[in-house]
């Protein structure tokens, strides 16, 4: 398979789970959405093994982690604003749901700077550091 | 960091797609490179160094 068909079956894959997680959604069907979305993932792990062309490479990675640590340092200061509001608002207004939510935020938060942390620690020994 | 891999693509009438799967990148990889946009790792250096039968420094000019 070469680099034009894989991505005209990536389109068509594409919208086969879009259109079935919108029919799903409209006929209330929850095992119709998550089959598809299962089965457009298998599928779309056998083209990639089946196709020959180049799809990534040292630039596509290096693009894919500047654009993670990017997506991480936004999501991760936003959610735990965004808790810390939360916390602050349901304990003056005394709704404990609107706390009890900000507290998951918050310990979302921690969580994914946990995990940055560890597989930063990680790979930092896996490229060499010797600390 | 500037390079010669444009001239260098033509000298040896390779298309940027040939010179891509030639060296197992992306043919948005090459074109990177010829505008100067990215820098390849060393080893993509030494493939194109070794492809083109020149040195590193005669086609990656660092100044």
């Amino acid at each position: 398979m070469n680099l034009k068909q894989f991505k005209i079956t990536r389109i068509a894959i594409a919208f086969f789970i879009g259109a079935t997680v919108a029919i799903s959604t409209v006929t209330d069907n929850i095992i119709l959405a998550f089959s598809a979305v299962l089965i457009g993932m298998i599928f779309m792990f056998m083209v990639r093994k089946r196709t020959k062309a180049v799809l990534s490479d040292e630039r596509t990675e290096k693009i894919a982690g500047t654009a993670a640590r990017v997506t991480y340092s936004i999501l991760t200061t936003f959610i735990a604003f965004l808790g810390l509001f939360l916390i602050m608002s349901g304990q003056s207004s005394g709704e404990a749901f609107t706390e009890s939510v900000g507290t998951i935020l918050s310990f979302t938060a921690l969580l994914s700077v946990a995990i940055y942390a560890l597989s930063y620690k990680y790979f930092s020994k896996y490229y060499g550091d010797d600390q | 960091m500037t390079n010669k891999l444009k001239i260098l693509r033509a000298e040896h009438n390779l298309t940027q797609e040939d010179l891509a799967e030639k060296i197992g990148v992306t043919r948005q990889t090459i074109f990177a490179i010829e505008k100067n946009k990215y820098s390849p790792t060393l080893e993509l250096a030494f493939k194109l160094s070794k492809l083109f039968k020149q040195p590193i420094e005669s086609i990656f000019n660092y100044s």
